[in-house]
């Protein structure tokens, strides 16, 4: 779930307008630090010439009285100033003596003549921060004369207005940056959209072919043929032609095999239920002849029930195999059985030991149309990989999850095509070298969620895993 | 008040002057004495910086004495009266505290009437929120005066203080002089000084005039009635031009643009007056200077 969230999974058209949103973001924070930075460093020069002038025109003024240390003059300087400079603001304003008390103050009722001036206003701390959360600066200014200090100015300053300031243009670049992100973001949103609908198309299609439907794009639907979206699909819709052709192609050539196939057992059962027909006529002629006899009526009898039983036998095991597709059995014994029927004929016909174990017991929950089919060609293939007098060890069993199925034979082993057509079950691949047995061996195991090993040469040992049926398994599958 | 009245006395006087002025001329002064402009000094009294007053004075007295006449102001009373002791000067509207001193050598020219007398008071201000009553309360204060030289801005406090056995260096925690009667009013009203002294008459008239200002402040003490400040002369001036600058203060409710200055300065007039109106001042003088 969690890589669900990873960005890599999120459509480009969140994506593309996400990163222009990033990028506006991170362009205005950038351009609003420059203008932040450059307005407080011209506030605070501006401050500086304004406290600088206001300091100034006091000091000189104030000169001569704190000289003679003279409260009114003082007093009436600090007061004419008081609405002189209209950039300045000051709060308090201090005249203050070397001793550290009050000379003259601008609200002379807060700080009396005479008073021991306060802690801020005794020490100059150097430049003022313009950024101070009271809105409150001091300022300071020493008065000399003869170099020897007579006496200082300390006033502070209210900057509340340079803060008003800082904060109306910090909200205001917010909510223009901000602004503009989200609409450069809802362009960008919209532009990789429109640019994007083509391709997100195709992927619907090509996201269907996943499902084994891979249908072509109808020609209204078609952009035009000379933009890029357009040639995309074209080539998209001869790439479903082909691949269409090329799967009926297969299924016919596959069914051409199985009738082939049919033709090859059709004679191998004349010739198996040929076999015991001397036999049932002897034994025919044996009891118009001898049919008073009843010891060799007997016998005769025996031989002929023994020879129709065989026939009986191949003719069932012939029925099962070719009844066809659809059916939805599950695999028994028997089924396992019915096959020994059909390979022991082969088996013998190439003079072969063929070795039977069949542990199924009561059967199991795997499809016995699909098992057979399965067998059946990795029999026949071992039969006819094998010399003269080689052995062929066929062996079915199965646990509580899945059938094992072996077959094992003491041929040259398998074609490196033919071993990796099969190890690449599911790959939907139909090599053109391998012949349709084994494609359908591979279609098998794909459908069946089955897996191969192949072992050898020496000879060839295949073991396939048919793990149980289970509701939904398959479909998930 | 009656120009109608007024013209004819105007008109008289001005004849009577201008003969006056003819036959002094005649008598002692030298052309380029007359020649000169009558050089008036006025003190800072009253409204320092009230520049169209000091215009509309001039042209008047130029105008009613038929010579130019030339205001001269300074920044402390000291220097007008040093300079009217030394004949620098004519005349000049100086305090009462200065003519007791040089009484000497000053003759008293005229006396403004003020609610119809020549009289004044001086009162001990304080800030209008400050509940105290009596001059003791005022001990430990900062304390603000208008001029060593001022009657009411000085003498008469300290006179007050020495009748308490107490000086003002003694009683206050800290005195300063601001050089004018409405800079007392600011210094106190500011809460730069606790108290102050100041010019009764200035102080009711900058109560109409600045309101917001005096509110600031209130009266606390309130003397007895004092001779007004006077218009005084150098004892050396030629007599005919003292009695013409006399005459003119004199007649100025009987002339338009007399009545209007008076306007200005709240006054109603001015008295010949006599030199014991300001006897009072002079026992205050006196017990400040037995108590030091």
């Amino acid at each position: 779930m969690r890589a669900a969230f990873h960005p890599q999974h999120w459509p480009l058209a969140v994506r593309a307008p996400l990163i222009v949103a990033l990028l506006m973001i991170g362009i205005a924070a950038a351009m609003s630090k420059v203008v932040l930075d450059r307005l407080a460093r011209d506030q605070a020069q501006s401050f500086r010439q304004l406290t600088g002038a206001y300091l100034d025109g006091l000091s000189t003024a104030l000169h001569s009285p704190v000289i003679r240390q003279e409260p009114w003059e003082a007093f009436d300087v600090l007061d004419r100033a008081r609405h002189k400079y209209s950039g300045v603001n000051p709060r308090i304003v201090l005249v203050i003596l070397p001793n550290d008390t009050v000379l003259a103050a601008l609200d002379p009722a807060t700080y009396p003549v005479g008073l021991s001036a306060p802690e801020k206003a005794r020490e100059d701390l150097g430049e003022p921060d313009l950024a101070d959360p009271g809105g409150r600066v001091w300022v300071h200014r020493t008065l000399r004369e003869g170099g020897k200090q007579i006496g200082r100015i300390a006033a502070e300053i209210d900057i509340s207005n340079i803060q008003q300031v800082r904060r109306e243009t910090f909200w205001t670049l917010l909510g223009v940056n901000g602004a503009l992100t989200l609409l450069f973001a809802g362009l960008g949103w919209l532009v990789v959209h429109r640019t994007l609908r083509p391709l997100l198309r195709l992927s619907t299609y090509l996201a269907r072919a996943g499902d084994g439907r891979l249908e072509p794009i109808p020609e209204r639907k078609l952009p035009p043929p000379d933009t890029e979206a357009g040639k995309a699909y074209r080539r998209y819709n001869a790439a479903a032609i082909a691949i269409s052709e090329r799967e009926a192609l297969l299924h016919r050539l596959a069914d051409q095999e199985r009738r082939a196939l049919l033709g090859r057992y059709a004679s191998a059962i004349a010739h198996e239920v040929n076999n015991p027909l001397g036999g049932l006529f002897n034994a025919v002629r044996m009891i118009q002849r001898h049919g008073d006899d009843p010891e060799r009526r007997d016998r005769a009898a025996t031989l002929l029930e023994r020879g129709l039983t065989g026939i009986r036998n191949i003719v069932r095991a012939s029925l099962v195999v070719w009844r066809g597709d659809g059916e939805d059995r599950n695999l028994t014994s028997a089924d396992v059985d019915d096959l020994r029927f059909l390979i022991e004929s082969e088996a013998h016909r190439r003079e072969l030991s063929l070795v039977w174990n069949n542990s199924l017991g009561e059967g199991a929950p795997v499809p016995a149309q699909a098992f057979r089919q399965l067998a059946l060609n990795l029999v026949l293939n071992a039969c006819a990989a094998s010399p003269p007098d080689g052995r062929v060890v066929f062996d079915v069993r199965s646990d509580e999850t899945a059938v094992f199925l072996s077959i094992s034979d003491q041929g040259p082993g398998l074609p490196e095509e033919a071993r990796s057509s099969l190890l690449s079950a599911g790959s939907r691949e139909a090599r053109s070298n391998t012949g349709l047995g084994l494609w359908i061996v591979s279609r098998i195991l794909e459908e069946q969620s089955a897996t191969i090993d192949i072992q050898g040469p020496p000879g060839t040992a295949i073991t396939i895993r048919i793990p149980y049926a289970q509701p939904g398994l398959r479909h998930a599958a | 008040m009656h120009p109608a009245k007024a013209r004819p006395r105007h008109i008289s006087r001005r004849q009577i002057f201008a003969g006056g002025a003819a036959v002094s001329a005649l008598a002692i002064p030298t052309l380029s004495q007359a020649a000169r402009p009558v050089l008036f000094g006025l003190t800072p009294v009253f409204l320092d910086s009230d520049i169209q007053l000091i215009a509309d004075l001039e042209r008047y007295l130029s105008r009613f004495i038929g010579r130019s006449v030339q205001l001269v102001k300074r920044r402390t009373y000291q220097e007008i009266t040093s300079l009217l002791v030394a004949n620098q000067l004519d005349a000049a509207w100086i305090c009462g505290f200065p003519f007791v001193q040089n009484r000497e050598q000053l003759r008293l020219v005229a006396v403004p009437l003020y609610r119809q007398a020549p009289l004044y008071r001086a009162y001990i201000v304080t800030r209008a929120e400050r509940e105290s009553e009596g001059i003791g309360a005022l001990r430990g204060d900062i304390h603000a005066f208008s001029d060593p030289d001022s009657n009411s801005g000085f003498l008469a406090t300290r006179s007050l203080l020495a009748g308490l056995r107490e000086s003002p260096a003694t009683f206050f925690a800290r005195t300063f002089f601001t050089f004018g009667h409405r800079n007392v009013i600011r210094a106190v009203a500011s809460g730069l000084a606790h108290s102050g002294s100041v010019d009764g008459y200035v102080w009711d008239v900058m109560r109409e005039i600045e309101p917001a200002l005096v509110s600031g402040t209130r009266i606390q003490h309130v003397s007895e009635p004092m001779g007004f400040p006077p218009i005084a002369a150098a004892r050396g001036v030629d007599p005919g031009l003292r009695a013409a600058i006399g005459e003119a203060l004199i007649g100025m409710s009987g002339d338009p643009s007399g009545r209007t200055i008076l306007g200005m300065l709240r006054l109603d007039g001015f008295v010949a007056g006599e030199p014991r109106l300001f006897d009072s001042i002079a026992e205050h003088w006196k017990r400040a200077q037995e108590f030091g």
